[in-house]
């Protein structure tokens, strides 16, 4: 009984001192990106990192760049050792995990914060799984055409805005000796369906791309067709990327921005982390740059779309032991516009910046006036519901893979469009059976 | 004192702690020394190969829950084209790799032999590219023969344009491209393998041929050959295996294409694990990969039980 008293006091100290400790608790978050430049990652730490934590004491963000990330991030996943906060390269990419129950519904923190009404509606919506938010879009992207502004000039070529303007600039960029356009798909096989999507996007009218993502029309169809036989007359038999597709097969990043750039090819049509890179290459000759959207491929002229596209999205870890604190991240990212635009500033606002309601007077000072005009008009036409879809983000993972790889075969004279498509249609048979396809706005 | 390597004979009891001692004290002495590589061999190679080969009979998409799905798998399988191509690819890759580097190496080494002056100066030149991982082998030679930038793009110039094309670039070039780049990485290390065996050949051997006629080509293809012949046998397993598991090379300088015209196994489960998401799939190509590099080990296997000096 004599020490009764004692042992008492001296756990109700013990506990007394714990509850003080918990209260003064720092939680780290831990986030992995797929930018592994330096130069990039000081910036996160300036424009992100610091102004999070500045908001939020008792929280430290840890960002960490990872090479080949989502190799990565896949082992960490199945491995338990996960970060809080996880950065895919789009919706198409997510499904699998949702599937498995790695990633945390949303729902609740963005009723509490109010997400929807932040997004875009349609960033918004690529998120959702059957009515469930599992991610918010990270950044926006879409596909357009780079040109060198200086050659066009000297040589008054006219910026082609639909089909015939295409073919008299290439033409006349044949005879020049000049490559008409210029990509390669060394680096990632992705870049096939970069080309699939533009001319996707700029043949068929919209109503039958969507019609075929949401499964009421067939890939099979005569439209898509002509599409990839449109694509495939201008890349395998008129020889128009990079001096002939053997070519295209063997260049890299460095290979055709450098023919851009030094007028040995006249346009490249790629996604709008372009802006990232034409400076770079730009900057080192005397020659300048601009943009434009991808010519309508049709032989009535339309106007041009932009596809939508999501680069990245953010999800919060199911297994983490901090989810609410990982959705104050993104609450703070989703509700401070111009932290977005500060952030996004570091990469030429090709990436970074979170599809939110911005007006152009939002954008600092001294940001490109040509990246300017892509976001102005990107989001005029969107407004008004003129845009089209991307494979990397409308297209689930298997059928992506499908679009982008198998082409070769076509372009190689090895498969017929019609056997290329039907193959296609099955693999988005299988998805729909699995029930991984990604919501089309 | 008492032996007790020696057995008791049965008219004498065994005390037990003796027996215990004999029995199962020291031989478990004796296997805790092995133990912890045991348990890392388990832990590394023994589950994951038998994980590996369950979940090729599941349709596990490397994330969520695997379904048993029997032999699906492998009737799609054999029913792959591209598979077939790949696995193509693969006889050809092995194929060319068992003459071409093996003839080099035999030849570099043999000439080498014969030099006395200088000669640790040729082995560490032809030694260096095996000292080179594949990202930089494959990085140059991908601009040694990029159509833009490689020799062939400069000899042009000067109106030599047998080599102005792209290699890795047509469906007919690029798999012997990447087989050429991969030789010249691969073959100085046979060079210096070959060199050793050789140098252990009794000198005698070829005082004897000599004295019996034999020509510089005689004594190398009966002297010399069969007295290495256990290295030639090891370096031919070698290259199968590493030419069936081939990936890097591959992946690095035209990742399969155009068109899978490069495609191996190894590059085709890879797609299949990380790109389509189907593990199951991916799982028995491994399955057909392991089979496929165990012939030749079972052929070797059984030789030599059978008294075979390879």
């Amino acid at each position: 009984m004599k020490l009764l008293r004692p042992l008492i006091l001296i756990f109700v100290g013990l506990f007394m001192s714990g509850t003080v400790i918990a209260q003064d608790e720092v939680v780290t978050l831990t986030l992995w990106v797929e930018t592994t430049d330096q130069i990039q990652l000081d910036h996160l730490q300036q424009a992100l990192v610091q102004p999070f934590e500045a908001a939020h004491p008792n929280i430290r963000l840890e960002i960490s760049g990872q090479e080949q990330m989502q190799d990565v991030l896949r082992t960490a996943i199945l491995g338990g050792t996960a970060p809080d906060i996880l950065q895919t390269f789009g919706p198409s990419w997510n499904a699998e995990y949702i599937a498995g129950g790695f990633m945390e519904p949303l729902n609740d923190y963005a009723a509490q914060y109010g997400w929807e009404d932040e997004l875009l509606p349609w960033a918004y919506a690529t998120g959702t799984v059957s009515g469930t938010l599992y991610s918010i879009p990270l950044t926006y992207e879409s596909i357009i055409m780079f040109y060198n502004r200086t050659l066009f000039e000297e040589q008054g070529w006219t910026v082609p805005t639909n089909r015939a303007e295409l073919e008299a600039v290439a033409n006349a960029a044949l005879e020049q000796g000049i490559h008409p356009l210029s990509y390669g798909n060394r680096d990632a096989v992705f870049a096939n369906g970069h080309l699939i999507s533009a001319y996707l996007n700029n043949y068929v009218p919209r109503e039958d791309l969507r019609a075929a993502l949401v499964g009421e029309k067939q890939w099979t169809d005569p439209v898509f067709a002509e599409a990839i036989a449109l694509l495939t007359e201008d890349i395998a038999e008129k020889g128009w990327w990079s001096g002939g597709l053997e070519n295209y097969y063997q260049y890299e990043g460095a290979d055709f921005w450098t023919e851009l750039a030094t007028g040995e090819a006249a346009m490249i049509i790629v996604g709008t982390w372009g802006f990232d890179s034409a400076p770079l290459y730009f900057d080192e000759t005397d020659n300048d740059w601009d943009w434009a959207p991808v010519p309508n491929m049709t032989e009535t002229p339309q106007p041009s779309v932009f596809p939508l596209a999501i680069g990245s999205t953010l999800a919060i870890n199911a297994n983490s032991q901090h989810k609410d604190e990982a959705a104050m991240m993104l609450n703070f990212l989703i509700s401070n516009p111009e932290v977005v635009l500060d952030i996004a500033s570091g990469f030429n606002f090709s990436e970074w910046l979170v599809p939110l309601h911005f007006e152009l007077d939002d954008f600092p000072e001294g940001v490109d006036p040509r990246v300017m005009r892509f976001h102005s008009e990107f989001a005029a036409a969107t407004g008004q519901g003129e845009y089209g879809y991307a494979n990397w983000t409308f297209w689930p993972g298997p059928a992506n893979n499908h679009l982008r790889v198998e082409i070769e075969g076509v372009w190689e004279g090895l498969a017929t469009i019609e056997d290329y498509l039907a193959a296609h249609q099955a693999v988005w048979d299988d998805v729909r059976a699995s029930g991984n396809t990604i919501p089309v706005p | 004192m008492t032996d007790y390597t020696r057995a008791t004979p049965m008219s004498q009891p065994v005390p037990l702690g003796q027996w215990m001692m004999l029995h199962i004290i020291r031989p478990l002495g004796r296997w805790a020394f092995v133990l912890p590589l045991l348990i890392v061999n388990a832990v590394v190679i023994i589950i994951p190969s038998v994980s590996g080969i369950l979940y090729a009979f599941t349709d596990w998409n490397g994330i969520g829950d695997a379904n048993w799905v029997g032999l699906a798998n492998f009737q799609k399988l054999f029913q792959d084209p591209i598979f077939f191509q790949a696995f193509t690819n693969n006889v050809i890759y092995t194929s060319l790799f068992l003459i071409i580097p093996i003839f080099m190496g035999l030849l570099g080494a043999y000439l080498l032999a014969g030099i006395t002056h200088g000669q640790v100066i040729f082995r560490l030149i032809y030694f260096i590219p095996y000292m080179f991982s594949s990202v930089i082998n494959t990085q140059i030679w991908r601009y040694l023969l990029h159509p833009r930038y490689g020799i062939g793009a400069e000899l042009a110039k000067y109106g030599i344009t047998f080599l102005d094309f792209p290699i890795f670039g047509r469906r007919d070039t690029a798999l012997y491209g990447i087989v050429f780049v991969d030789g010249w990485h691969w073959w100085g290390f046979l060079v210096v393998l070959y060199l050793a065996a050789m140098t252990q050949v009794d000198k005698e051997l070829y005082e004897v041929a000599r004295l019996d006629g034999a020509t510089r080509f005689q004594q190398f293809r009966f002297v010399t050959l069969p007295s290495i012949r256990p290295t030639l046998i090891f370096t031919m397993l070698i290259i199968f295996i590493g030419t069936t598991l081939v990936f890097d090379h591959v992946y690095i300088l035209t990742g399969g294409g155009p068109a899978h015209a490069s495609e191996v196994m190894a590059t085709y489960l890879y797609t299949q694990a990380f790109q389509n998401f189907d593990v199951g799939y991916a799982a028995s190509i491994g399955v057909m990969l392991a089979l496929w590099v165990s012939v030749p080990l079972s052929i070797f296997y059984i030789l030599r039980r059978r008294g075979w000096e390879i």
